[in-house]
């Protein structure tokens, strides 16, 4: 299903409703995902994901109903419940009513790949094959996801809001694994992108087989401060808690976010930019709606500007309390949670450096960390504390080189105040999916930071 | 909760040459969530979710598909994708899936429960929290924000197999808490949450169960500790013995039992989020996962629980089983593919997010059975130097479950069985069988409580289940502790 077909449909159930006060969303999420496990495709499975968020007010009384009904009559029976909820509760402080159809819109970029919307169960397969192949050739075991996805996006509302979103997206994941599921050495390798034909499944095989072959017998290291070059995928793990604890309006508003009272003060280096750019043209890095869950059309908005805190991120609602206008930041419902607050392209700036290795030139004994596992931003939000593991290749730095594979450490430490002893970062950089959004991406380089705590030793893991 | 399309789905399946096993599972879930926060409602939210899931194994491997059109056709054309997306798979296996048979069921299955919570007046739920939100951020302008949720799901659901089983189920999660945030002078900030951490407070039942959480009466002790905190010391850091209450108890089993025992993780099936397990075939039988005081079941009839249900979502009957057993790792959590894959019989844990979710193995309820440790305070007084940790704050472990490091709420140091002072921001950590084998005191049945965590987030794409996790508080010597900040 198209998104100008449930404009169309979202128009028609306001019209039939005649509730003056409603907004409706509705989106199809359509997903082919092969998953690979154990050298085989074992989970190979079509997923469709219809949602329809009805939201009704009645004053500043508003409740709202979620539904996987995209039927006309379904969706007007909604509104009218949700019409007879919003009279019985409380009215909410700072409701700002529904987006109105004079709001500032912007070119969308254009974000669907008809490759990808009419893949096969047999055209994922085929990609597959090669990848089940070379892993198994190089006498590992294969592991990881090639998933295709359509994803068409309306929203409605009874002030005369209109807009529609059709975005494809393909991600390729793989593991090299010594062992299918104890432990071992393991190697990883991803891409997303528009397109599938745009995956570089080969290379990111390749890399994933010569990661795991690199990680073969790993060295025990003491924990300490090490200088540590991240990838880009070990620095989106941060991010992404940066982006959950700090960015959204409700969590500054609480006083938990880092971001809370600290607006002009200096919370990082002084070579940090982080970008919510949702609207990102280039095509290796853009992804996502370019309207939120309310109709506002999302724009980009610096939140730490030279290591600066300078922003953070509105819905309506949040943002009349604030005083101030919404930056398209409401988020539809996802993952059994409700719809909250905050960033989906979220984007740390580039540096110079030509590659990693550059960066890995000016350690002179450190670690280079390809993944990070089971971080958790929770232990003091004020700060960013965060904690985690390496995962999926980490190797010593000595003498500006790379040198030999150490078992996984666990880290405990503020990212801000990391980001703050960051000295480098590569020109290039990647978008990372989350796995729990299906909005968006985060956008990272690979960085070097100085003197990051690693709180548990590498020799603890596997003595039992 | 008669559906004819179903059997006819599962009829055409039957006839094809290449199908040697097929489910559909309808799904009709309707829910709701409340949430209030510092005086206004943040979240009036009802939920609706129907469709059919199938699956199907061909000659080689499996296939999946769904739908939201539940009539006949759309059925058959679903299933037909399913086999495809099987066929096609199975062009490129080496191996086929071994799936033992399970033997038919029939029957129906529903949540025990007094009062049903979608026949309360919204007005009356919402009070129920609205009143303890708006105490908790009373008398203090240090008391920043607070909040109070009430969520209430109901799935129905059918499943139908070639085999012959047709089962129907009606289960009723609820789930409800608060919490209260408080920043000092110094911008220090801390969260007390009620009655254990947000997200661990859930259950299945009625109505009752809200009355008995006791919101209002706690609301005076939660900021109080709240406020205590700003001003409390860091958590003294050391090896040292360690309390945890039974809250805690639930988390602590549920990262480092309940995922390393699902033997999908084991065998090497989930690397592509959650990661592997250190707890290894080779190894049932003779690894000693933790103390002789250590039990630990997975039971699926706990009256209540969030992983309670009468069959799984491949037909297996619920039971209840021996994880670990006077610390013997004895058994998996597991599905019929995997058990068969060790020779073994499925302990009945495959469970599905929904409709459009293939059913992967979930936790049950994984639970400490209780020891003879006596009360909580029974053990605060047999101790002698250490701290009891309460209400989980952060919790991260690596990918083979061994290595975790958990944050707390709170903690009280415990000097010559006593607890004598409050402090802030503690953190343990430990190695999972050197932890377990550490327990020389579990607390006995009168502390003994069924927890349950609303957001287990396992599978790609991830899917989120309700997990029930039992256990009285216990005491573990020899462990690494310290405070965050």
């Amino acid at each position: 299903m198209r998104a100008d077909a449930l404009l169309s449909l979202a128009k028609e159930v306001l019209a039939s409703a005649g509730e003056p006060e409603v907004e409706l969303t509705v989106r199809m999420t359509e997903r082919g995902c092969a998953r690979v496990a154990m050298g085989e495709l074992g989970q190979h499975m079509e997923l469709v994901e219809p949602q329809a968020v009805v939201r009704v007010a009645q004053g500043a009384r508003v409740a709202e109903t979620v539904t996987s009904r995209l039927d006309r009559d379904a969706l007007v029976e909604a509104v009218h419940k949700t019409a007879a909820a919003a009279r019985l509760v409380p009215e909410v402080e700072g409701f700002a009513g529904f987006t109105g159809a004079g709001e500032p819109t912007g070119a969308a970029p254009s974000r669907f790949a008809e490759a990808t919307a009419r893949a096969t169960p047999e055209e994922r397969v085929e990609r597959l094959a090669p990848v089940l192949a070379a892993v198994r050739k190089a006498g590992l075991v294969s592991a990881g996801m090639l998933e295709t996805r359509t994803q068409a996006q309306a929203t409605a509302t009874t002030r005369g809001c209109a807009r529609s979103y059709d975005g494809t997206f393909s991600v390729f994941k793989v593991w090299a694994l010594e062992t299918p599921g104890a432990g071992g050495a393991a190697g990883y390798g991803g891409h997303a992108h528009r397109d599938v034909t745009a995956l570089a499944l080969e290379a990111e095989t390749a890399r994933a087989i010569r990661v795991c072959k690199e990680s073969h017998s790993p060295a025990s290291l003491e924990a300490g401060n090490y200088d540590v070059v991240m990838e880009p995928e070990a620095v989106a793990e941060l991010l992404e808690w940066l982006a959950s604890i700090a960015f959204g309006a409700p969590e500054v508003e609480q006083g938990s976010s880092p971001m809370a009272g600290r607006l002009g003060e200096t919370i990082t280096g002084e070579g940090i930019d982080l970008v919510e750019d949702p609207l990102s043209d280039d095509p290796a890095l853009g992804f996502g709606c370019p309207f939120d869950r309310e109709g506002t059309w999302r724009r980009r908005v610096p939140l730490v500007d030279k290591g600066v805190a300078r922003a953070v991120l509105y819905d309506r609602a949040h943002a009349k309390r604030a005083g101030t206008a919404s930056t398209g930041s409401a988020l539809l419902p996802a993952m059994g949670q409700a719809g909250g607050v905050g960033p989906t392209a979220l984007s740390l700036g580039a540096g110079t450096a030509a590659s990693a290795e550059e960066l890995v030139a000016g350690i002179e004994r450190g670690l280079y960390v390809c993944r990070l596992h089971y971080v958790n931003g929770l232990v003091e939000p004020r700060r960013a504390v965060m904690t985690g593991l390496t995962r999926d290749g980490c190797f010593l730095v000595e003498h500006g080189r790379i040198g030999r594979a150490v078992g996984n450490l666990r880290f405990t430490d503020s990212f801000l105040e990391g980001l703050a002893r960051c000295d480098g970062m590569t020109a290039a950089r990647k978008a990372i999916p989350t796995w729990w959004s299906d909005d968006g991406a985060i956008v990272a380089p690979a960085i070097r930071m100085r003197a990051w705590r690693f709180n548990g030793a590498s020799q603890e893991r596997p003595k039992l | 909760m008669a559906d004819p399309a179903l059997e006819a789905a599962i009829l055409w399946l039957k006839a094809q040459p290449d199908v040697r096993y097929a489910e559909a599972r309808l799904v009709d879930e309707t829910g709701e969530r409340l949430r209030v926060r510092d005086g206004r409602p943040e979240q009036v939210t009802a939920e609706a979710s129907r469709g059919v899931g199938i699956r199907v194994l061909g000659s080689k491997t499996w296939g999946f598909a769904c739908t939201a059109d539940t009539s006949e056709g759309a059925l058959l054309a679903t299933a037909r994708r399913a086999l495809e997306i099987a066929r096609a798979s199975g062009s490129v296996a080496t191996r086929a899936v071994a799936l033992p048979e399970q033997a038919a069921q029939r029957g129906t299955y529903a949540t025990k429960l007094a009062v049903d919570p979608f026949t309360v007046p919204l007005e009356t739920r919402l009070a129920a929290i609205d009143g303890p939100a708006r105490a908790l951020r009373t008398g203090d302008a240090r008391l920043k924000s607070a909040e109070a949720w009430m969520d209430w799901t109901r799935q129905h659901k059918r499943l139908v197999t070639t085999e012959g089983t047709d089962v129907s189920q009606s289960l009723t999660f609820g789930a409800c808490g608060m919490q209260v945030f408080t920043i000092g002078d110094d911008g220090r900030s801390q969260r007390r949450s009620f009655p254990t951490f947000q997200g661990g407070d859930g259950f299945q039942g009625g109505y009752e169960r809200i009355a008995g959480l006791g919101l209002d009466g706690a609301t005076d002790r939660v900021k109080e500790e709240a406020l205590a905190l700003l001003t409390a010391p860091p958590c003294p850091a050391g090896n040292t013995t360690v309390i945890l209450d039974s809250g805690q108890m639930g988390l602590q089993i549920h990262e480092s039992c309940g995922h390393p025992t699902e033997l999908d993780r084991a065998l090497g099936s989930e690397i592509s989020l959650a990661g592997g397990s250190f707890m290894q075939p080779s190894m049932l039988g003779k690894l000693r996962y933790g103390s002789p005081a250590i039990t630990l079941v997975a039971d699926a009839t706990s009256e209540g629980g969030n992983g309670t249900f009468g069959w799984d979502d491949e037909g297996v009957p619920a039971g209840k089983r021996a994880l670990v057993e006077r610390g013997l790792f004895v058994d998996y959590l597991s599905s019929r593919e995997t058990a068969a894959a060790l020779g073994r019989a499925s302990t009945g844990t495959m469970r599905s997010e929904s409709w459009n979710r293939p059913p992967i193995i979930r936790m049950v309820n994984v639970s400490l059975e209780p020891g003879a440790g006596g009360t909580l305070e029974d053990l605060v007084a047999d101790t002698d130097d250490g701290i009891l940790v309460s209400t989980d704050k952060s919790w991260s472990i690596d990918d083979l479950r061994l290595d975790f490091q958990f944050s707390c709420e709170i903690a009280w140091e415990i000097k010559k069985g006593r607890r004598v002072r409050m402090v802030r921001d503690p953190f343990y950590r430990g190695i999972t069988p050197r932890f377990w084998g550490s327990c020389d005191a579990v607390c006995g049945p009168a502390e003994w409580r069924l927890w349950g965590i609303t957001t287990c987030g396992k599978g790609d794409p991830v899917q989120m289940m309700q997990v029930g996790h039992g256990a009285s508080p216990a005491r573990f010597r020899g462990v690494d502790v310290g405070s965050s900040s």
